[in-house]
């Protein structure tokens, strides 16, 4: 196993290279104004500048050169000092946020890093079990609500869903507000007396020993948690229940009981580790999908992730911005696919990772 | 089970129910943001019992994006910036409550003008601090102007400061260097010439003479030009030949002086690099300009601008007399700065020898765009882009401490999220987009109209005590669009325009000068459906704009000659154009096709061009006008090109004056004109009117001048002045002391409390 890790850590840079070149080929494709057409903020008043700005910038230079110089950044034309450079991790000025994209990616993903390990929980292992219920009582009333459960949850755009739960917990219960956490504690966050020890706010809290912060910050993920899982819960449900059905139909199954073991001993010991194959391989991509983002709940919720600022990125053409978070996705990407398939061999001992 | 399954099903119909209730507006409705409409509020009624305040020492502003460009007042010229630099920072003089033409002091305690209009004396109030405990002193505010005016860029509004300080046309800093480099070339090209034996004049010497020039040039200008290579050209080999050639038949020593001269003058112009006037915006270059000439530069800024701190006045000397001045100083980029600061912090140092090193500097270069150290009531405590800022009162405010402690602007992307935060009233204001006011409207309990006639808000009026919103309805803006015809419509033979079809006038597309023809202009004018606009688009909360002048400012007059929509006379003028198609019929028979194009998601835009679209059409089936979104970069990069033909031209004014108006819209240096390809006879006759009208000082006279300037306009169908959408903005009831001026980007806090 340590060889296969070593050899796919060998092919991120390799990776990441071929992601970056095609990124940053599908942004040439665009003329050096098109690129440059964020830093007018105040059309036609500022729009005089775009020369300047693409001749500052080398936005007209051939495309090796502007690569290389996204690569290792370019001498400041007054100051001579050097601007830019991914490989010495300056991705970069996002005009959209109007800050470096590494303290972008810096203050956004932390929060999205959090989100995901609340919500993981809740929302694989919740999913996991309604499809385990459903299977076992298969055509059962159990299995019919979850069905019924599944299909709704499919089919509810996470727009809608979102805010109905935000008018009705928030604006009609007062329950759960959006954004990240309550004004007095963002304030005392901020305050040189906290700690940031890992920037993810629930975890700094507790460590910190702020246990009102750490449960205000969860009750302002719980809305965007609860609508995540329950878009997800179908998912999970409906391929744990295919996977538990058929596992429940093998013929080991059947020696399990014949062999008069505990109904629940067959079900989670022997039946459901061998039901978890696809489960895994939908939770990888779960995982790296809320890791990456999860656009929509973010900006219903107006919680600050790493998803709603690469989006918003994306449509404002931030060629800069894109290509960091590009980056950075990529990264999260290979990293987490390459957890998935030691977990592979962890859940099943046939697959072997050489 | 059972249970179970009746608790879900339940759970799923209630949902659906709640869902079909509160079907949320998308996001693509445009925005129309809330905090820029304008009054004086007088409410007096107490908030209703529902809904109170949670914290009144707390105002919360839920936008659709808080990000901002940078918080340098010299640089910032973005709404959103603006909103923070105003509270931040303080001007010299600021605007009269609502007034959007009428000052009264800040900073300064008072100012002369001279008689001839040109110097302006401001002294200061004693005791001013900035935030940091530095006691502001008259030097702080001659270098907040000279950093301004040094810093320059096309980036910047300082272009409203250079044309007053430089001269009428000189809209930047390296309008002056182009100028002096400019000349010391000239001088440069007289000594080399003049130490020329033209009696042994032959190429070797036109090389060696034109090498010692470029070298010199190289030296003066900063630009780097290559006389072997600009030598080496087979066009310049021919044009040395015939320089010798010609020589001959010069009269005396004189006339060949001047030929050799000409020539290497026209032959470095041409050359890469030999164009001085390109400084604009060139941080590269304007480093490497002869130090002199920087140094002659920044003198003369710092000549025109003059501190006397001991005495605690400030001296603004002008290149001639500006109407607009006080205004122009009025808003942000008239903020005062501290000097050490600023210079502790990597920015200038106020020394005549570097300031070319902060030249054109760009907000994600600039080492103030994320910090500030103002004056004003506020400070700004934390800025997290697209997320939030918060503004914490500043104790030592000279004018005494703001009564509301914080102020937090929030991102709130999503407008049900933001209704959600009115509703729960953890917002008191919010960006309401145009497609959802009915949603607010539906909680409003006070309303505040506007009085057009006197100028001012009536007193509010009470609707529904137990409902907590108040609405401000009715004052005219200070932003419009206008239709803008294309004169000169860029198309290659090599890459035919696509927006203008066919390229001839064949009843499949049109001819690239065919809004030059006046006739064509006026149909146009003619034909646009003013009163749908303002009942389709803003719900008939609008009125038709008569002209580019907007009211309450010099050269609005209501009976202003302006077009109205006729579609009889929109066709006599089709008919009236002299226009011939291609087969030699004329425009009326022949028909025309051309595409109208806007910025994807700008849905007023598009709805404009489908009114002009229908209007056309109705008028004669042959006429199609055909509508094309474009994403706001594309749409950028085809207005750069000259490739749209017609297009709509919105402008905000950034002083309450008609020579805010004009300036784009029509002078040689405009942003619009020369978009629009406008000829250089008609802009050289609004050159004339507006230099006349700025220069005056005298508001009657000046709206005389300005009159000369709309009836030109008008004539000639430049464009056409669309309508003026009035306010309809919503604060929470306990929301009080609010100012509302239209030229404030975003609220003025200082005012304002919570009941």
């Amino acid at each position: 196993m340590t060889t296969f890790i070593i050899r796919r850590l060998l092919l991120v840079p390799v990776l990441l290279f071929g992601v970056t070149v095609v990124i940053f080929g599908m942004m040439m494709l665009l003329s050096p104004t098109e690129r440059s057409a964020l830093y007018i903020r105040d059309f036609p008043k500022n729009e005089a500048a775009l020369p300047g700005i693409i001749k500052q910038y080398g936005l007209d230079d051939p495309f090796y050169l502007q690569y290389w110089h996204w690569m290792v950044g370019r001498a400041d034309p007054v100051s001579g000092e050097r601007k830019g450079g991914i490989l010495f991790g300056d991705f970069g000025f996002s005009r959209t946020a109007s800050e470096p994209v590494v303290t972008l990616i810096k203050d956004r993903f932390p929060n999205t890093l959090d989100l995901t390990i609340w919500a993981v929980a809740p929302v694989i292992l919740v999913g996991i079990w309604l499809g385990v219920q459903a299977a076992v009582h298969h055509n059962g009333i159990i299995d019919q609500a979850a069905r019924i459960f599944s299909i709704v949850g499919t089919s509810f755009p996470t727009f809608v869903f979102g805010l109905l739960m935000l008018m009705l917990f928030y604006a009609t219960l007062h329950w759960f507000q959006p954004g990240r956490l309550s004004d007095v504690n963002l304030r005392i966050i901020s305050q040189p007396g906290f700690n940031h020890y890992t920037s993810l706010i629930t975890f700094d809290a507790l460590l910190n020993g702020r246990f009102d912060i750490f449960l205000d910050a969860i009750r302002h993920m719980v809305l965007p948690i609860l609508t995540l899982s329950y878009i997800s819960w179908a998912t999970f449900l409906r391929v744990t229940r295919s996977s538990m059905l058929e596992t429940l139909r093998m013929e080991y199954v059947t020696t399990a009981r014949a062999k008069g073991l505990k109904e629940s001993d067959v079900i989670y010991k022997h039946a459901q580790p061998n039901a978890m194959i696809p489960v895994v391989t939908l939770a990888g991509f779960q995982v790296i999908s809320l890791l990456g983002g999860v656009v929509i709940t973010e900006t219903v919720f107006n919680y600050p992730g790493i998803g709603s600022a690469a989006a918003r990125a994306a449509v404002s053409l931030d060629v800069v911005a894109v290509l960091g978070f590009a980056l950075f996705d990529g990264l999260i990407l290979i990293v987490a696919n390459l957890i998935v398939d030691i977990l592979y061999a962890v859940v099943d001992p046939r697959v072997r990772l050489s | 089970m059972r249970k179970l399954f009746v608790v879900m099903s339940v759970l799923i119909v209630a949902s659906m129910l709640l869902s079909a209730c509160g079907a949320p507006a998308t996001a693509a409705a445009p925005q129309t943001i809330i905090q820029t409409q304008v009054v004086v509020v007088t409410p007096t009624t107490a908030p209703a019992p529902a809904i109170a305040s949670k914290d009144t020492t707390t105002l919360t502003y839920a936008d659709s994006d808080v990000s901002i460009d940078t918080l340098d007042p010299a640089l910032a010229y973005d709404t959103a910036s603006g909103e923070i630099i105003q509270n931040v920072y303080d001007t010299l003089i600021f605007y009269d409550g609502s007034q959007a033409a009428k000052f009264v002091p800040l900073l300064a305690d008072s100012w002369t003008i001279s008689p001839d209009g040109k110097t302006y004396t401001f002294k200061l109030h004693p005791g001013v601090k900035f935030h940091n405990g530095d006691a502001m002193t008259a030097s702080d505010v001659a270098y907040s102007f000279q950093r301004g005016l040094l810093q320059s860029g096309s980036a910047s509004p300082q272009w409203l400061f250079a044309e007053p300080f430089f001269g009428v046309g000189n809209q930047d800093v390296a309008a002056v260097v182009s100028a002096k480099v400019s000349k010391a070339v000239d001088a440069q090209a007289d000594t080399l010439v003049a130490a020329v034996d033209v009696t042994k004049f032959d190429a070797a010497a036109y090389t060696k003479l034109f090498t010692d020039f470029a070298a010199a040039y190289t030296k003066t200008a900063g630009y780097a030009v290559d006389a072997a290579k600009t030598l080496g050209t087979d066009p310049n080999k021919k044009a040395i030949d015939d320089l010798v050639k010609g020589l001959a038949a010069a009269k005396d020593e004189a006339a060949k002086k001047a030929l050799i001269k000409t020539a290497i003058t026209s032959m470095l112009g041409a050359a890469d690099g030999g164009d001085p006037t390109a400084l604009q915006d060139d941080r590269t270059t304007m480093p490497k300009v002869d130090p002199a000439i920087l140094k002659d530069v920044a003198d003369m800024v710092m000549k025109a601008i003059v501190a006397d701190d001991a005495a605690g006045t400030v001296t603004m000397t002008l290149a001639q007399p500006w109407g607009p001045f006080l205004p122009s100083i009025a808003q942000t980029w008239g903020s005062v700065m501290d000097k050490k600061w600023v210079a502790s912090n990597k920015g200038w140092d106020g020394s005549d020898a570097t300031w070319q090193n902060f030249y054109g500097v760009v907000s994600a270069d600039d080492p103030f765009s994320a910090i500030e150290n103002g004056t004003g009531p506020f400070t700004l405590t934390s800025l997290k882009q697209q997320e939030q800022y918060t503004l914490d009162a500043f104790p030592g405010y000279f004018k005494g401490a703001p009564k509301l402690q914080h102020i937090i602007a929030k991102a709130v992307p999503e407008w049900g999220t933001r209704f959600a935060m009115m509703t729960a009233g953890d917002a008191d204001v919010a960006t309401v987009p145009a497609a959802n006011r009915s949603q607010m409207d539906a909680l409003v309990g006070e309303k505040c109209t506007y009085d057009t006639a006197a100028g001012a808000y009536k007193p509010c009026e009470v609707t529904d005590a137990n409902k907590p919103l108040r609405v401000y309805l009715g004052q005219p803006p200070i932003a419009m669009d206008v239709i803008n015809f294309n004169w000169k419509i860029a198309s290659d033979p090599k890459s035919p325009n696509q927006y203008i079809g066919s390229g001839k006038l064949d009843g499949n597309g049109i001819t690239p000068d065919f809004f030059a023809d006046l006739n064509v202009r006026k149909a146009f004018a003619y034909c646009f459906d003013f009163d749908t606009l303002i009942n389709d688009v803003y719900k008939g909360e609008a009125i038709q704009a008569t002209g580019l002048p907007l009211p309450g400012m010099p050269g609005f007059f209501a009976d202003t000659p302006h077009y109205s929509f006729d579609l009889a006379k929109c066709a006599d003028a089709f008919k009236a154009s002299t226009l011939m198609g291609a087969d030699g019929k004329s425009l009326w028979d022949t028909g025309f096709r051309v595409q109208m194009l806007y910025n994807q998601g700008n849905q007023t835009a598009q709805t404009m061009a489908e009114i002009l679209a229908g209007s056309l059409a109705k008028v004669n089936p042959k006429f199609k006008v055909e509508i094309l979104g474009l994403p706001w970069a594309s749409y950028l990069a085809a207005q750069r090109a000259h490739l749209i033909p017609i297009m709509r031209a919105g402008w905000q004014e950034d002083i309450h004056d008609p020579h805010n108006w004009y300036q784009p819209y029509t002078s040689s240096g405009g942003a619009y004109s020369g978009r629009a390809g406008l000829p250089k006879d008609l802009t050289a006759q609004f050159d004339a009117i507006l230099s006349k009208g700025v220069t005056e000082t005298d508001p009657a006279k000046r709206a005389v001048i300005y009159k000369d300037a709309n009836q030109l306009y008008y004539d000639q169908a430049v464009g056409v002045p669309l309508v003026l959408p009035t306010s309809h903005g919503f604060r929470q009831r306990w929301v009080m002391g609010e100012v509302l001026n239209p030229l404030f980007p975003g609220f003025h806090y200082y005012e304002m409390y919570k009941q």
